[in-house]
């Protein structure tokens, strides 16, 4: 393809912004052409969010220009940047929950839409142009996170926008909508509009984007045609470093039997029974709203359950709680990083300590030397990137966020870890040392239960999957042995398997 | 100059008392007379203890709007109590009903799985109207006298009135109150957990940290130091009416935040607390001193809220940049 040829709509030169603390971008240039799809990767807290949030007026660049279709931007605010045409399409989405799908397109436009009639007549024929279904009647609340994207491309389109940023917009897609994003895209892409994709999805970035920008620590590594990318050259290019595999080695020394769970049930689940075994990595593997969390949730006590039976090394335990879940042993790191994992305003020191304060606690006093040491220990033997331990756990990307997570309750050896999407959101690097954790917490005698929603990481680390559909187990697969499809079906409820 | 305006933002509220104090004093010399000072030590004596007790409840992320209902309902109870128990004895019953109040909302709060902080201050409010009713009812709705009284009341003067060297007995419950909630809350495990708590309930919960413990310990402290407030309070004006407490909860809620312990929850501190007291006080005190109407004291205080909560905001904004 002739990358070249076509003109430049969006031309981002020597752009550097400082935070206290942190320089997010170190001089950043990139021209974007009319009418690409122009993918750009890198690790968390390489730069790519800050960049879009200047681009879309949320943030002030500290120097540098920026050209957008020929005119220079000095300083918009987001409702300025998108009526000159320029969208950001929010990983987290930017809607009115309880408005209906036409006013969220045509939001404080309604008069020079002639109305509401004509809101809804209007966001008819743009969601229609995207080949989208949804009545403009509808409640946002009431839609799933395919639907709403395509709320918010057509929102996108009524500003006749020229450039469409999407940030991270595969997150939370299945793949038959994401397949749908991508239809999307190619026609976007037809009608001349310009799209910048920011993913982590090497796969999404090989599928349909054109041009390639790599960007690592505010800089600009590498920009250039898909096809002259080779994956592993992209990935390096990434992280800085070669990664030689995507997955560790599966660990093989299965011990006896770590934990039994029987009559595992609750509204939503249906007499739930598996085992557990020392040194073992049991993936739970099913589609989003199928039982996998509610099973790991109540496992841990943290929903109310009708009944179950749980034994660890042959001896029944009572979970009432989280509290009872954590004293028989067990870690969770739950779904949610930012509503269920971290306490945002506190610093990484406390975050990190938050699980074992009774190890340095004595006559209920904290011992403050005890925690620091705690904090710093964890800090460096996962490498989490901050300051100092005082910095408030905001400050750090996501990948080390979730890295103070798992140090949190590495802190106090937990013999079997719940990890409930461990990498969502996260950096190919930052992944391979939180799989490589893994390994290690099963070949030390511990056992780890693995939710994810991406499935080559389930298949790849587990020793054995477990099949959730509708809330119950319908199948039970060594992912090394047996067939992806086969796996696949017993998630989707369509065969039985080797229970 | 960064570091200058952060740190006229954080200490914003005691610049703000110093401007006062320095305005008043320029204008009206009377503001640093002995007597105007030992009135002020003296105003101080109920609100904080009261307001100290809410900095907790804030910190742990809720609110609590029952302490006016509890101070009416310790004062009347422990007045009465004085004849029939004696002083220590009745002492000791205002405490614990003060701290049994506080319990009763953090189990209404618990058990009615309120999780957020309005659905606190519903039923907090509700429970105000629902204690200050008891201390009418209790009351019969009248007011007691300390002269009405057959047996001493000699410890009750001293709390009122009494002094030891320089301070007032009041101001050193205050001292010794303000010291052993901040050691709790700065170097306890409870008091971390209560902090985590308000910083994220989820969070704080799923890991293993005892959050409806802290629920119950927050409240609890709350209703212990509003009657340890209502104490105070009536022995100084050696009267104790059902309707004594009227307008301590807003005012603790005010002091609180205008001494910068954000609303949100998790981060807060009671001596920020001291500072807010302070502010209000000396607010009312130098109104007065410059003849300001009492019903434009209000609207000041009122709008002084909503700068100390926009205030709040502004930092959270900022904070959020990175």
């Amino acid at each position: 393809m002739d990358t070249a040829g076509s003109e430049i709509i969006l031309s981002i030169k020597e752009v550097t912004k400082t935070f206290p603390g942190v320089r997010a971008l170190n001089g950043v240039s990139i021209d974007f052409r009319r009418g690409m799809v122009h993918g750009v990767v890198g690790e968390n807290g390489a730069g790519k969010s800050t960049l879009m949030k200047i681009l879309s007026g949320v943030y002030k660049k500290d120097t540098g220009t920026i050209v957008f279709d020929g005119k220079t931007i000095e300083h918009t605010t987001p409702y300025e940047s998108m009526q000159s045409g320029l969208a950001i399409i929010y990983q987290e989405l930017n809607l009115v929950n309880t408005m209906s799908v036409g006013e969220n397109i045509f939001l404080g436009r309604f008069k020079e839409m002639k109305g509401m009639r004509g809101t809804h007549a209007k966001a008819r024929e743009l969601l229609d142009s995207i080949g989208c279904k949804v009545s403009t009647t509808k409640l946002v609340s009431e839609l799933s996170v395919s639907t709403k994207q395509m709320v918010e491309i057509s929102k996108a389109l009524s500003f006749q926008s020229k450039l469409i940023i999407m940030d991270e917009p595969s997150t939370s897609l299945t793949s038959e909508e994401m397949a749908l994003l991508v239809k999307i895209i190619h026609q976007l892409k037809a009608q001349g509009i310009s799209i910048i994709y920011i993913s982590h999805k090497l796969e999404e970035i090989f599928d349909f984007c054109d041009i390639v920008t790599v960007m690592r620590d505010g800089n600009v590594i590498d920009t250039k045609p898909k096809q002259d990318f080779t994956r592993d050259e992209l990935i390096t290019k990434m992280v800085g470093r070669t990664i030689e595999n995507e997955y560790p080695e599966r660990s093989r020394n299965l011990g006896e039997t770590l934990m039994e769970v029987k009559n595992l049930n609750t509204r939503k689940l249906h007499d739930i029974r598996f085992n557990l075994k020392k040194g073992e990595i049991l993936g739970l593997v099913g589609l989003v709203g199928a039982g996998r969390t509610e099973i790991v949730r109540a496992l841990f006590g943290a929903d109310r359950v009708h009944g179950h039976s749980i034994s660890i090394n042959g001896k029944p335990v009572n979970i009432r709680n989280p509290k009872n879940a954590k004293d028989a042993g067990l870690g969770f790191i739950p779904e949610d990083r930012k509503l269920q994992g971290l306490v945002l305003p506190f610093s990484v020191e406390h975050n990190i300590s938050m699980a074992s304060i009774e190890r340095f606690t004595r006559f209920g006093f904290l011992r403050k030397s005890s925690e620091k040491g705690i904090g710093a220990k964890q800090v460096q033997s996962l490498r989490i990137k901050t300051p100092n331990v005082k910095v408030a756990i905001k400050n750090l990307s996501g990948g080390n966020q979730q890295k103070c997570i798992v140090g949190r309750w590495l802190e106090i050896g937990p013999s079997i870890f719940i990890m409930d999407e461990p990498t969502k959101g996260i950096d190919v690097g930052a992944k391979y040392e939180i799989y490589l954790l893994m390994k290690q917490i099963a070949e030390k005698g511990g056992a780890v239960i693995l939710i994810s929603s991406e499935l080559p990481e389930v298949l790849n680390m587990s020793n054995r999957v477990l099949t959730i559909y509708d809330g119950r187990i319908t199948g039970e697969f060594e992912p090394e042995h047996v067939p992806v499809d086969t796996i696949m079906r017993a998630a989707l409820g369509l065969a039985g398997g080797a229970l | 100059m960064r570091a200058l305006g952060s740190i006229l933002k954080d200490y914003l509220v005691l610049v703000m008392i110093l401007g006062l104090a320095l305005i008043t004093a320029v204008i009206q010399p009377k503001f640093i007379s002995p007597a105007n000072l030992v009135n002020i030590m003296r105003q101080f004596g109920p609100l904080i203890l009261v307001s100290l007790g809410m900095t907790f409840v804030i910190i742990g992320g809720f609110i609590d709007l029952s302490v006016a209902g509890t101070i009416n309902l310790v004062a009347v109870v422990t007045i009465s109590l004085i004849d029939p128990l004696g002083q220590a004895g009745a002492l000791a019953t205002g405490l614990f009903l003060g701290s049994v109040c506080g319990a009763m909302n953090a189990v209404l709060i618990l058990t009615g799985g309120a999780t957020t902080q309005a659905e606190a201050l519903f039923i907090t409010f509700g429970m105000s109207t629902v204690y200050s009713s008891f201390a009418l009812i209790y009351s019969g709705g009248s007011t007691r006298h300390f002269w009405d009284l057959t047996t001493s009341h000699s410890v009750f003067d001293s709390i009122g009135a009494g002094d030891v060297g320089p301070l007032s007995v009041s101001f050193i419950i205050f001292l010794v109150a303000l010291a052993i909630l901040w050691i709790f809350h700065t170097r306890t495990a409870a008091g971390r957990a209560i902090s985590l708590t308000g910083g994220n309930k989820t969070a704080a919960r799923l890991a293993g940290v005892p959050v409806d413990r802290s629920i119950v310990l927050i409240y609890t402290i709350g209703g212990f130091m509003a009657a340890l407030g209502a104490i105070v309070l009536f022995s100084r004006i050696t009267t104790a009416a059902p309707v004594i407490g009227f307008g301590f909860e807003t005012n603790a809620i005010l002091a609180v935040v205008v001494g910068g312990t954000t609303l949100k929850g998790g981060k807060g501190s009671v001596l920020r607390t001291v500072m807010g007291v302070l502010l209000v006080i000396m607010l009312n005190n130098c109104l007065n001193l410059l003849g300001v109407s009492s019903y434009m004291q209000w609207a000041a205080r009122g709008l002084i809220l909503v700068f100390a909560i926009w205030l709040d905001n502004r930092k959270e904004v900022q904070g959020n940049q990175l």
